[in-house]
C-alpha cells in the first residue's frame, strides 16, 4: 500500500471523525465561549480539509476504505471513498466550515441558552450526513441514516417547549417509520436476492431481477428514504421548521436533504444500475409523484410568510428534482441529480444563514418585513440574492446548470412532461424568492431595522457571503465534475 | 484452579447446572447473615453459569445433541447469575430473613428452568418448570412485605400457574397416548399412531409454557406481578423466569415441529400465537405507564417474534429464535435491572430528566431501549434481521412484516422513553439512586454494553445459534 492510499485512508478517517471530535470537544469544553467557538470552527475547517484532500485523492485514482465492524455475515459497517461520496462529503464539510462560524455568531447574537448542545448536534448531524455519503454498502447507509435521524432530532426539539417536543416526535416518527417500515425490508430483500449489499457500479443485481420485484423494491427504497421529502413521506418537514436557524441550516442544507439525495443516487447507481430499466413503471410513477410534489411545494412556499417555512418548502422543491434525476435511469440524469444536490446545499445554506442573520439582528422572520432590509444589511442580502438566483435556476449560478442538465436528460429520455414540471417548479420558485429578494434590496430602508445597535457581526455576515460565492463554482467546475463522476455510471469491466 | 474445577465438573455438568443453585439455595437460607447468604448465592449461581457455558460450548461443537437445550441452559444460567450478583445491592428491599429466602427462591427459579431445559422427557420438563414457577410465585409474594399489592400479583400467578399445570398434565397424557413415548428426542422420528391426539397434547403443553412465559394474550398475570413486585423479584421474573419458560417452549417446539404428522399444525399454532403476542404486547407496551410493565409487555412482543421464528420450522428460523431469545434476555436484564437500581422510581413520568440525575442508569435503560426498538448495531437488530431473512427465505412475508411492526412499535415506546430521559425536564424530586458502582446497576450496564458489543461483533453468538439449530436438524428425520 503506497503513501497515497494511506493518506487517502487518513483523509477518510478525518472526514468522518472531525465533526464527531468537534461535537465532543464543544460539549466537554463549553466554557469559555471563545475556546468553544474556536474549537467548533477549527474542527469544521479540519473536516473540510480532509474532505477536499479526499476528493483530490479520488480524482487521482486512489481509493480508501475503512471497516468498523462486521455486524452481519458478509456485511461490513464500512465507509469508502468513491467519486460521488467524496464529492458530497466535500460539499457538506466545505459548507460546514462557514456554517460553524455562523453558528458561533448566532449563539452569541441570540444569547442562546444551550449553545454547546446546539453546536454539538449540528456537528453530529454533519458527521452522520458525511457517513451516509461515504457509506460503502446499503447496511452502512441504513445505519448512517438512522444516526442522522437521531442526531437531527435534538435540533428540532432544541427550543424545549411542548410544541417543539411534539414536532420533534413527528419528525422522528415519520423518518424512523419510513426507514424501518420501508427501507429495512427493501434492504433485507435485496440481501436475500443478491446475497450482497456492497455498492458497486452496475448494481448488485448481477444476475438480473424480475420486473415485479424491481418495481416493488424501487418503490420501497425511494419512499423509505423519506429524507428526500417525497410525498407522502414528507410529514417531518413542517415539524422540522421548529428548529432554530443553525439547526435549520444543518437539517435542510447540510444533512437531511443532501443525505437523502446522495442515498437515492447510490441506490440508483450502485444497487440498481441497469436494473433500473426493469423498474420503469415504478420509476415513472415516483417521478410523477416527485414532479407534482415539486410544484405543489413551490406553490406552498409562495403561501408562507414565515421565512423558515417558505425556505423549507422551497428546499423540498429542489430536493424532489434530485429524485427525478436519479430515477431517469440515464448517466445524464444521475449527473444532473448530483449537480442539483450541490446547488441545493449551497443555495439553501446561504438563504438560511442569511435569514438567521436577519432574525438575530433585526428579529424579523416574516417575508413581508424584509422590505428594504438589503439597504441596511447589504452584504447579507447580496448573498441572499445570489442564493435565491441559484435556487430559481438563473445562469450562471449552480442551480442553472443542474436544471439545464435535468431538463435535457428528461427530454432525452422522452419524458417531456418531467422536463416541463422542472420548468414550472423553477417559475414558481422565482415567484416565491425573486420578489422577496428584489423587495429587500430595492425598497426603502426601514428606520428601526436593528434590534442590536451594532448590526450583524463578522461571524454572521462572512459565512453568508462565502457560501453565496460557492453557488458560482459550477460555472467553472461542471465539466471536470462530469469527468470526476463518470465512474459512478460506468460499470467495472 | 479454574481448570481443575472445570475438569471436575465436566462429567457431571448437567447435574451441577441443576443442583448447584439448589444447594446454594439451601445454604443461603441457613446462612446467619444476609450478606453471607448473598455471597453463597452469587458464588453458586456463577459456578452454575460457568459450568453451563462450558457444557454448551462442548456440546455445540459436537453433533446430534439437544442444541436448543444447551444454548438456552447457558443463557438462563447466565441470566440467573447476573440477577444474583446484582441482588447484593437490593437486599434492603426485604428484611434480613426475607432477603435470604428471596435469594434462595431466585436460585430455585434458575435451577428449575435450567432443569426444564435439560430434562430428556416431558415429565421432567413439567416437574422442573413447576419448581421454577412456584419459586417465582413465592418470590413475588415475598415483596408483599413492603407492598401488599404484590400479594395480588402472586395470587394471579398462582391461579394462572394452576391452569397452566392442568394444561401441561393433560397435554402430557395426550402425548403419551398419541405418541407412545414422552421422550422429547424421540418425537421427530417416532411413528405417531394418533396424530390428532398428539398434536392437541403438544398444543396444550406449548400453551402452558406460553402462559408461564408471559406470551400475550395468555399473560393475564403479568401486569399485577411485574407492576407490584419489588425490583429484584421483577428482574428474576423477567430475565430468568420468562426467558426460561420461553426457551423451554422453543425447545419442545423444536422437537415437535420436525415430526411429520404433527409439525405443520404445531407450527401454525405457534405462528398465530406469536403474531398475536407481537401485536398485543406492542400495543400494551405503548400504553404502559410504568417501567416494569413496559419491560414485561415489550418482552411479550419479543416473545412473539421468537415464536414466529421457531414456527418457521427451518434451521434458519430456529437460529433466529435463539438469537432473539438472547436479545430478549439482554433487554430484560437492562430494563428490569436498571429499574431495580432506581428503587421505587418506576412510573414513567418520574423518569423525566433522568439523564441528568442518574446518567449511568439512564444510559443502561437507553441501550436496552435501542436494542428493543431494533436499532442497527444492537443485538435486537440482529435478531430482527435474522427473523426477516428467515421469513423472506421461507416466503412468510407476514413474518417479516410482524418483525418490522414490532420494531416500529418499539421505536414509539422506547423513543418516548428515551425522550423522557434526555429531553424532558424533571418536574418532581428524585428519590432513586445512581451509583455506578452499586452492584444493582452492574448487570444492567454490562448487559447494555453487551447488547451493543454483540451487535457490532456477533460472530460468536451467530455461530452458537447456528450450531444449536444445526444439531436439532441433525436429529430430525
Amino acid at each position: 500500500m503506497g503513501w497515497g492510499a494511506v493518506s487517502a485512508e487518513l483523509a477518510l478517517w478525518g472526514a468522518l471523525a472531525a465533526p464527531i471530535a468537534q461535537a465532543l470537544l464543544v460539549l466537554v469544553l463549553p466554557r469559555p465561549p471563545g475556546l468553544r467557538d474556536t474549537l467548533h470552527i477549527l474542527f469544521a475547517c479540519a473536516g473540510a480539509g480532509c474532505a477536499f484532500y479526499l476528493v483530490v485523492a479520488v480524482a487521482g485514482g486512489e481509493g480508501a476504505r475503512m471497516v468498523l465492524a462486521r455486524p452481519l455475515p458478509d456485511v461490513d459497517l464500512a465507509f469508502s471513498a468513491e467519486p460521488l461520496g467524496a464529492l458530497i462529503a466535500a460539499l457538506i464539510l466545505g459548507l460546514g466550515a462557514p456554517h460553524a462560524m455562523h453558528t458561533a455568531g448566532m449563539v452569541r447574537a441570540t444569547r442562546e441558552k444551550a449553545p454547546a448542545r446546539l453546536m454539538a448536534f449540528c456537528a453530529l448531524a454533519i458527521a452522520a450526513a458525511v457517513a451516509v455519503a461515504l457509506s460503502a454498502n446499503l447496511f452502512s447507509l441504513f445505519v448512517a441514516s438512522q444516526a442522522l435521524i437521531v442526531a437531527t432530532f435534538p435540533l428540532v426539539a432544541h427550543p424545549g417547549d411542548e410544541d417543539s417536543r411534539r414536532a420533534a416526535g413527528i419528525f422522528l416518527g415519520t423518518l424512523f417509520a419510513s426507514s424501518i417500515g420501508l427501507f429495512l425490508p427493501a434492504m433485507v430483500w435485496t440481501y436475500a436476492i443478491s446475497g450482497a449489499l456492497e455498492f458497486q457500479p452496475g448494481g448488485v443485481f448481477v444476475g438480473g431481477i424480475d420486473a415485479i420485484t424491481a418495481n416493488v423494491l424501487l418503490t420501497l427504497f425511494v419512499l423509505g428514504l423519506a429524507m428526500t421529502a417525497i410525498p407522502p413521506m414528507h410529514g417531518w418537514l413542517r415539524a422540522s421548521t421548529r428548529a432554530p436557524f443553525p439547526g435549520l441550516v444543518s437539517i435542510y442544507a447540510l444533512a437531511i436533504f443532501p443525505a437523502g439525495g446522495v442515498g437515492l443516487l447510490k441506490i440508483a447507481a450502485f444497487v440498481f444500475g441497469p436494473a433500473l430499466n426493469d423498474a420503469a413503471l415504478a420509476a415513472r410513477a415516483l417521478m410523477v409523484l416527485a414532479g407534482v410534489g415539486m410544484c405543489v411545494a413551490a406553490l406552498l412556499a409562495l403561501s408562507k410568510q414565515d421565512l423558515r417555512e417558505r425556505l423549507a418548502y422551497s428546499c423540498v422543491a429542489q430536493s424532489l428534482a434530485v429524485v427525478i434525476g436519479a430515477l431517469l435511469a440515464l448517466p445524464a440524469g444521475l449527473f444532473a441529480a448530483a449537480l442539483q444536490i450541490v446547488a441545493l446545499s449551497c443555495a439553501a445554506a446561504t438563504l438560511l444563514m442569511a435569514a438567521g442573520t436577519v432574525a438575530a439582528v433585526t428579529g424579523r422572520v416574516n417575508a413581508a418585513d424584509y422590505a428594504g432590509l438589503g439597504r441596511v444589511m447589504p452584504w447579507t442580502f447580496a448573498g441572499f440574492a445570489l442564493a435565491a438566483a441559484s435556487m430559481i435556476g438563473m445562469p450562471p449560478f449552480s442551480g442553472a446548470w443542474a436544471k439545464l442538465w435535468l431538463i435535457t436528460a428528461a427530454a432525452a429520455s422522452g419524458l417531456v412532461w418531467a422536463a416541463a414540471l422542472v420548468g414550472v417548479a423553477a417559475v414558481l420558485t422565482f415567484a416565491h424568492l425573486g420578489p422577496l429578494a428584489a423587495n429587500a434590496l430595492a425598497a426603502k430602508a426601514p428606520a428601526d431595522a436593528f434590534k442590536r445597535p451594532d448590526g450583524a457581526s463578522i461571524l454572521l455576515a462572512v459565512p453568508v457571503l462565502v457560501s453565496a460565492l460557492a453557488t458560482l463554482w459550477l460555472l467553472v467546475l461542471a465539466n471536470p465534475l462530469a469527468v470526476f463522476l463518470a465512474p459512478i455510471w460506468t460499470p467495472r469491466p | 484452579m479454574f481448570g481443575l474445577f472445570l475438569d471436575w465438573a465436566r462429567p457431571h455438568a448437567a447435574l451441577i447446572v441443576f443442583a448447584a443453585p439448589l444447594a446454594g439455595a439451601a445454604l443461603a437460607v441457613l446462612a446467619p447473615m444476609a450478606r453471607l447468604a448473598w455471597l453463597i448465592a452469587a458464588v453458586c449461581a456463577i459456578a452454575a453459569a460457568v459450568v453451563a457455558l462450558d457444557f454448551a460450548a462442548r456440546g455445540l461443537s459436537g453433533g446430534g445433541g439437544d442444541g436448543a437445550g444447551l444454548f438456552a441452559t447457558a443463557l438462563v444460567a447466565c441470566c440467573a447469575a447476573a440477577a444474583l450478583v446484582g441482588a447484593g445491592a437490593l437486599l434492603t428491599d426485604w428484611g434480613p430473613r426475607a432477603g435470604r429466602y428471596a435469594l434462595a427462591l431466585a436460585l430455585c427459579v434458575g435451577a428449575g428452568w435450567s432443569g426444564a431445559l435439560l430434562a430428556p422427557d416431558l415429565v421432567g420438563v413439567f416437574l422442573a418448570a413447576e419448581t421454577a414457577w412456584l419459586a417465582s410465585v413465592a418470590l413475588v409474594a415475598l415483596s408483599g412485605e413492603r407492598d401488599r399489592g404484590a400479594l395480588n400479583g402472586a395470587l394471579g400467578m398462582l391461579g394462572a400457574g394452576g391452569v397452566a399445570s392442568a394444561l401441561f398434565v393433560l397435554g402430557i397424557g395426550l402425548i403419551g397416548r398419541g405418541v407412545g413415548t414422552l421422550q422429547l428426542a424421540a418425537l421427530p422420528a417416532v411413528q405417531i399412531a394418533m396424530p390428532g391426539l398428539a398434536a392437541t397434547g403438544v398444543g396444550l403443553v406449548l400453551a402452558a409454557l406460553a402462559l408461564k412465559a408471559g406470551v400475550a394474550p395468555l399473560h393475564v398475570w403479568v401486569g399485577a406481578a411485574y407492576g407490584r413486585a419489588g425490583g429484584f423479584a421483577s428482574l428474576v421474573l423477567g430475565a430468568v423466569g420468562a426467558v426460561g419458560a420461553l426457551a423451554a417452549l422453543v425447545r419442545v417446539a423444536a422437537f415437535a415441529i420436525p415430526a411429520p404428522a404433527i409439525g405443520a399444525g404445531v407450527a401454525m399454532s405457534l405462528a398465530g400465537l406469536g403474531a398475536a403476542s407481537v401485536v398485543v404486547g406492542s400495543l400494551q407496551a405503548i400504553g404502559a405507564s410504568n417501567l416494569r410493565r413496559l419491560a414485561a409487555y415489550a418482552g411479550a412482543a419479543q416473545a412473539g417474534a421468537v415464536l414466529i421464528s421457531a414456527a418457521l420450522g427451518s434451521m434458519a428460523g430456529f437460529a433466529a429464535a435463539l438469537v432473539q431469545l438472547f436479545a430478549m434476555a439482554a433487554v430484560a436484564i437492562v430494563l428490569l435491572g436498571g429499574g431495580a437500581a432506581l428503587g421505587g422510581v418506576q412510573a414513567l413520568h418520574l423518569l423525566n430528566g433522568l439523564g441528568r440525575r442518574a446518567p449511568f442508569t439512564a444510559a443502561a435503560i437507553s441501550l436496552g431501549g435501542l436494542s428493543l426498538m431494533g436499532a442497527p448495531l444492537t443485538i435486537g437488530f440482529l435478531g430482527r434481521w435474522r427473523l426477516i431473512e428467515a421469513g423472506v427465505g421461507a416466503g412468510w412475508w407476514w413474518a417479516a412484516g410482524a418483525a418490522i411492526a414490532a420494531s416500529l412499535a418499539g421505536v414509539f415506546y422506547c423513543g418516548r422513553l428515551i425522550e423522557r430521559l434526555y429531553v424532558r425536564r424533571a418536574a418532581a424530586a428524585f428519590t432513586g439512586g445512581d451509583n455506578p458502582w452499586r452492584l444493582a446497576l452492574a448487570p444492567a450496564l454490562l448487559a447494555g454494553v453487551g447488547a451493543i458489543g454483540l451487535g457490532l461483533a456477533p460472530d460468536g453468538l451467530l455461530r452458537a445459534a447456528a450450531a444449536a439449530a444445526a444439531q436439532l436438524w441433525d436429529g430430525a428425520p
